[in-house]
Order: structure tokens, then sequence, then C-alpha cells
């Protein structure tokens, strides 16, 4: 349908986009998106031949949208920028009309087709009760929606938007890209989005950008991962699929963390779902985690499995085997930081402590959040375990950013060693 | 078009209209002589028209020779003048505030004034006045293109730009100007008198200039569409199919010439391009296709009235000043309501 080849474009002579290669098929939905000054608006400024592109070449249906006339490009291309200043009080009606204007003759009037096409774009966009209103009168959401609505009266074959919504309130966000995906197979649409997660609700596939170049194309599954939200965006976060739709939902966790803790190995043991929180942020912030043991029945088990991270499980109440206990020792001798969480301690987690009498406490940092604490649940209880990790004496931190100054010293020692 | 819209503006122009008939036969009966309207009317129309059509003399179809006289040489070439500039300003000044997407904007934002005043006061001084209206005409024009010319960058004129070097150009014009009139001499009072602007010397050759006004104008409203949708914003325009920097460079074009075919005529009368559009637009709405024929009537109206009245009850004082006196204060008070609105 509209194809990009290796396009290049910028301003003043100075490219800012460049090697920009994709395709978008009849009625897709395509969402661009990219850190500001990743050349987005750039990218689609380019295929609507507001700026003249430097290199490579975009064709419509084998055709090179360079070789169309203004009027005809008009008529396969429409645009919908951010916001449309309205200096003049044209009616709603009157300016869903100019989008007729590529269809027709300098003399020619506007005939019954016309006006036919403007009420259903007006229709679609559900503006009909505004349409005698001068268009300096009605809200943002309104006014953007008659602008989509002259956009459809273009009748045209690809729809670019250039984060048409950006200015609007949440639920206007929504109505108005709904409105856009549900536009059918006849008309393809290209989208620069600030939002990730409008991005992957709305579009069949996602193109991210970054210094001007395309760093990965692919659905909303593939290309927002954890990975790339902080290679590119430099952000961490939290990257879970959308139970409703199953699409990712991308929540970016304010709290940072060390880069220097990106690469490194870490083994968190927890349970009681002590440990999922850890689990996500470290694991955005590029640790290589392992986990364990735990039951599956356990809330962190179920975090480790959708992160990805290596688990070392055993049945809930079960009672954990020499094996398991060899398996552990694998994990704990492979990684640089050991993470112990506060967590309710039972008979079959037992094992899971004594690691802090074989680990050295140089590897072994306790994490005791305020207002959580190691309860007993051994038929003894009599915390005889607790004075087994006070002896331990290892580091004990009770808040998020303390941990993580802990375990980045204790991977810098290891690194030196 | 909605139906009740379209009867609306329909009656707007056939009132203007007939306000302007009215307005034009007053015009040629008022004046330091009234002349009675009986006698317009020539003793053998027919013959009389036979004889226009012939080239011959017309005048022996009239009994009352002086009335003919006031009425045909001088008052007639004086009214369609009138009507004509006022009409031209109007529709450059729909055209600019269209343009420049500004309802402050008047046909003489890009320098055409200021231009014209330097062509007329350089031949007033320099040559007796010879040929006055040619440089004023070419002056005014000479601006804009200048304007225009230094204004493009890689074959693209912004608009802010364009006002920009238009405010300079005419700034510079300006103090050329006031050097002229400082050195003017004698002549300097001639130099006055044009810059106010008036239609004391207007001949039936100017008349036949101002045909060039309607010609415009017919193109303005051609061109009207594609003005509607360039008001939206340049790129807007872009996106719906207007080869924006041609567009531009005809309406300013078309524009300028209206402006100085205008200004060549009767000097820089202020206010006339700036005021008609501003009401007619309150009044009909922004859609070019209808505010261009409604404001060149409703131009070529206001200025016949305030001629009328210079010419009947004010000892010929120049018009400019009249639509000036008239036009700022009502220029204001547009402007407060905007304020308040």
């Amino acid at each position: 349908m509209i194809d990009v080849d290796d396009l290049c474009a910028g301003y003043g002579g100075k490219d800012i986009i460049g090697e920009i290669t994709f395709a978008a098929g009849r009625g897709e939905f395509i969402g661009i998106i990219g850190p500001n000054g990743s050349g987005k608006t750039t990218l689609l400024k380019a295929i609507s031949r507001v700026l003249e592109i430097s290199g490579g070449v975009v064709t419509l249906e084998e055709r090179a949208l360079a070789d169309f006339g203004q009027k005809e490009l008009a008529r396969v291309v429409s645009v919908v920028p951010q916001d449309t200043a309205m200096n003049f009080s044209y009616t709603v009606a009157d300016i869903v009309m100019m989008g007729r204007f590529p269809h027709k003759e300098r003399f020619a009037k506007d005939d019954p087709d016309d006006y036919r096409i403007v009420r259903e774009a007006m229709e679609v966009t559900n503006v009909v009760h505004l349409k005698d209103r001068p268009v300096t009168d009605i809200s943002g959401g309104e006014r953007q929606r008659v602008i989509i609505a002259r956009a459809l009266a273009q009748q045209p074959k690809v729809i670019l938007l250039d984060e048409a919504t950006a200015h609007l309130d949440i639920s206007h966000q929504v109505e108005i890209l709904s409105i856009i995906r549900d536009l059918g197979e006849t008309v393809t649409k290209i989208g620069v989005f600030h939002d990730l997660n409008l991005a992957a609700e709305f579009c069949d596939r996602i193109v991210l950008m970054s210094e001007g170049r395309i760093r990965a194309i692919g659905t909303p599954a593939e290309v927002l991962t954890m990975d790339r939200l902080r290679d590119e965006y430099g952000i961490t976060a939290m990257v879970q699929a959308n139970p409703v739709t199953g699409r990712p939902l991308v929540t970016p966790l304010s709290e940072g963390v060390p880069p220097a803790l990106c690469g490194a190995r870490i083994h968190i043991i927890s349970g009681g779902g002590t440990g999922a929180g850890l689990m996500y942020t470290l694991s955005a912030a590029g640790c290589l985690l392992t986990a364990g043991v735990l039951s599956p029945m356990d809330s962190d088990y179920a975090a480790a499995s959708r992160l990805g991270i290596p688990c070392i499980t055993v049945p809930a109440f079960a009672p954990i085997t020499p094996a398991v206990c060899d398996a552990l020792g694998a994990y704990l001798d492979g990684a640089d930081v050991i993470i112990l969480t506060a967590m309710p301690v039972g008979e079959g987690n037992l094992p899971n402590i004594r690691v802090i009498t074989s680990t050295r406490r140089s590897r072994l940092v306790l994490y005791v959040p305020p207002g959580e604490e190691f309860t007993d649940c051994t038929p003894a209880g009599d915390r005889s375990f607790l004075a087994a990790i006070r002896a331990a004496g290892c580091p004990v931190v009770s808040s998020r950013s303390a941990l993580y100054k802990e375990v980045e010293k204790m991977v810098h020692t290891r690194k030196k060693a | 078009m909605p139906e009740i819209s379209r009867v609306r503006t329909v009656s707007i122009i056939t009132i203007l209209i007939a306000m302007l008939v009215c307005a034009f036969f007053l015009a040629l009966s008022l004046g330091p002589t009234t002349v009675p309207f009986a006698a317009f009317i020539p003793d053998d129309p027919l013959g009389m028209l036979g004889s226009l059509f012939s080239g011959g003399d017309i005048a022996r179809f009239f009994s009352d020779q002086t009335s003919y006289l006031i009425v045909y040489s001088i008052r007639l070439p004086r009214v369609i003048a009138a009507i004509l500039v006022g009409a031209g300003l109007a529709a450059a000044g729909t055209a600019m505030q269209g343009l420049f997407r500004n309802s402050m904007a008047d046909p003489y934002i890009i320098g055409t004034s200021a231009g014209g005043a330097f062509g007329a006061a350089f031949t007033i001084v320099f040559m007796g006045g010879l040929f006055l209206p040619v440089f004023a005409f070419f002056g005014a024009i000479g601006s804009t293109f200048l304007v225009y010319a230094i204004a493009t960058h890689r074959g693209r004129a912004s608009v802010e730009t364009l006002l920009l070097t238009g405010i300079a150009i005419s700034m510079f014009f300006s103090s050329i100007l006031s050097f002229l009139m400082y050195s003017a001499g004698k002549s300097l009072h001639q130099i006055v008198f044009w810059l106010m602007g008036g239609f004391w010397n207007v001949s039936w050759n100017d008349v036949w200039l101002g045909l060039l006004i309607p010609i415009g104008g017919i193109l303005l409203i051609a061109l009207a569409r594609d003005l509607n949708i360039l008001s939206l914003g340049e790129e807007d325009a872009l996106h719906l199919g207007v080869n924006v920097e041609q567009f531009k460079r005809i309406l300013l074009f078309v524009s300028s010439a209206l402006t100085a075919v205008a200004v060549s005529i009767a000097g820089a009368i202020g206010f006339i391009g700036l005021i008609t559009p501003h009401v007619m637009r309150l009044i009909v709405g922004p859609d070019h296709r209808i505010l261009f024929p409604t404001s060149m009537l409703a131009g070529g109206l206001f200025l016949l009235i305030a001629d009328t009245l210079t010419r009947s009850f004010l000892g010929e004082m120049p018009v400019g000043v009249i639509t000036s006196f008239v036009g700022a204060p009502f220029f204001i008070m547009l402007l407060r309501r905007r304020m308040r609105a």
C-alpha cells in the first residue's frame, strides 16, 4: 500500500532522519513512537510532503508520492495535525466541506455527492449536531473531531496523524483513536504517538524511532519491551499484558535504579509476594535475575514467570529436597548478589534461610521494608532462624534506595575482585 | 451552503446593489450645484446611444448644456472612480486579511502605499508631476515585488517574514518620502494633498485605468475557495491540496495590482481596505466567495458616500481625511469589542 524506502529528510540541508524503511498495508494502523527529537514528526512531514525529502522514495500503490500534483496528493493522503488554529469563524460544516476541495474543479459547485460525503464524515466523528456552530466556539475535542471529519471528507487512502490527540483529555483520546481505528480496511493510518499505551492499544504495528533512525518495527508486544524502553527512552518501565486486551501495558517506574546495576546477576529469595515488586524493577533496569526457591502458588512465582526469570520451584507445602538445594546452590554461586526479603518462613522454605549461613555475607543483603518482618510459621514457632539471620551480620536495609546502594556496592567490589 | 444562509446572502447583495444605485444617482445630483434628476435624461435616449457607440458627440442631445457638463464630464467619472477605487481597496484588503490570517491587515501592509507615495512625490518634485498616476502605480507595485523578493527564501515566503519585510520597506520609502517633502519647496502642498487622497483631478482616463479593478475583483472571486483554505493556515492548505507558494504569489500580485491602480487614481486613501472587509465579515461570515463581492460593493458604496460628502458639503476636503476620521474610531470600537469577546 504505502512503502517508505530508505527515506532521508531534514531541515536546512541537514538530515534529521535517515535510512527509514517500512511499509504499511491496506487498512493497517501504524504507530510511530520515540523520544522527543527522534524524528517522528519529521518522518510524517516527509511522507505528507510538507518537507522535501533528500533521499529515498515514498510510494503509494507503486507510484512515487513526489510525482503527485498537490491536489492529487490531497485526494489520497490527508493529515490530522496536533492542533489547528482557527482565526476565522467558519461553521463546522464549512470546514468539513473544505475537505472536498481537492476533488473540485475551480468553478465547480458543491454537489449533492459532496453534501452526502460531508454528512457521512460528520456522522462518523459525531459532529453533526455542531454543523452550524462556528469552529471558533467549540471545545478542543470537538474541533479535533471536526478536523478528522474534514480529513475523512477528502476520502483518502492514507491518513496521517501528528499526535492528533495530544492536547485532549483521556476520554477524548480514546474516543478519537477508536474512530480512527474503526475506519476499516479502506484507509491506512499512520500516527505519531507520545503515549505508548495508546499506541499499544490502537495500533496494529509500531515503529520505534530514536535519533532519526528506526530501532524496531513490529507488533506492540514485539516492540514495547522493557529493554527497548530502557535503551531508547532511558526509563525503567514495567511492561505487563493488559488484562483486558492482552496488549502491552507500560508503566514507567519513578524510582531510579542505578544504571550500574544493568547486567548485574542477582538472585532473589522471597515468598508471599514480597519479591515481585523488586523483580519488576530490577528486571526493567536490566539486571539478570534468578529466583527461588518458590512454590508455584506464590505470587512471586507468577511475577518471575511473567518476566521470564529462571526460578527454582517446589510444590506448595512440599519439603525442599537435597536436589533442589543443589540447584539453589548453583544459582547462588552464579549470582553477584543475593537479596533475601522479609517473608513468612515455614517448614518448606527453611532451607532458603539456611543460605545465610552458607553464603559469605559480602554477597547477601536483607531487605526488610517498613512494616514487614520474617514471620515464623514453622512448627517450632520459636523464631530460632531469626537468630541465625542476625548472626550472619549481613547488611539489613529497609528502603529500595538503600537496597540498590548496597547491591551496587557489592557488585562493584565483586567486579574488582 | 444551507438554504437559509443562501437567501440571506442574496438579500444582502441585493440590498448593497440597491444602495449603490441610489447613492450613484444622488452623487450625480448633489454637489455645489444641485442638478435635478430630470436633467440626466437626454432628449432622445436612443439617438444618444447610437451616437455614443459611433463615437460622435453626445452633448447635443441635452437641452441643458451646463447640467450636462457638470454631470457627464465632471461628476460621472469621479463617481465611477470613487466606486472602483473603494471596491479595489476593499477587495485587496479582504485578500490581505485572508492571506495574513489577521483581520487587522490592510492592502498597504506590504509597502504598497509607501511605494506609491514615493513614486508620486518623485515625479512631483523632479518632473513637475508628469505621469503621476504611472509613477504612483509602479512605485506601489514595485515595492510589493521588492518585499516579496526579500521575504522569499528557497522559493518560500512565510507570511510572518512578508509582514515584517513590508513594515521595513514601508519605513524605508517613508524616509525617502520625508526627504523629498523636505526638499520639495513649493510643490510640498501638492505632495501633501496627494498623500491625503482624493478625487479632484479625476478624468475619464482614470476611469479607463480603473476598469482593471473589476477584472482583478473577478480574479479574486475565482480564487476565493483557495483563500478560504489558506486562511486556515499554510500547512493545512497544503494538506488540502492548495499549491500554497504559487497561490500566495498570485494573490499578492493581484491584490497589489488592485491597490496600485487605486492608489494611482486617488492617492493613499486609508481605512477603506481595513474596515470594509472587517465589517462585512461580521455580517456575511468568513467565506471569501461571498466576502469578496459584498466587500467590493460596500467599499465602493462607502467611498462614494464619503467623496460625495466632501464634494458637496465640506468644500473639497481630501476624502482620505473623512475615511480616516470615520474609520479610526470605528476601528477602535471593533477592537474594544474584540477585547471584550
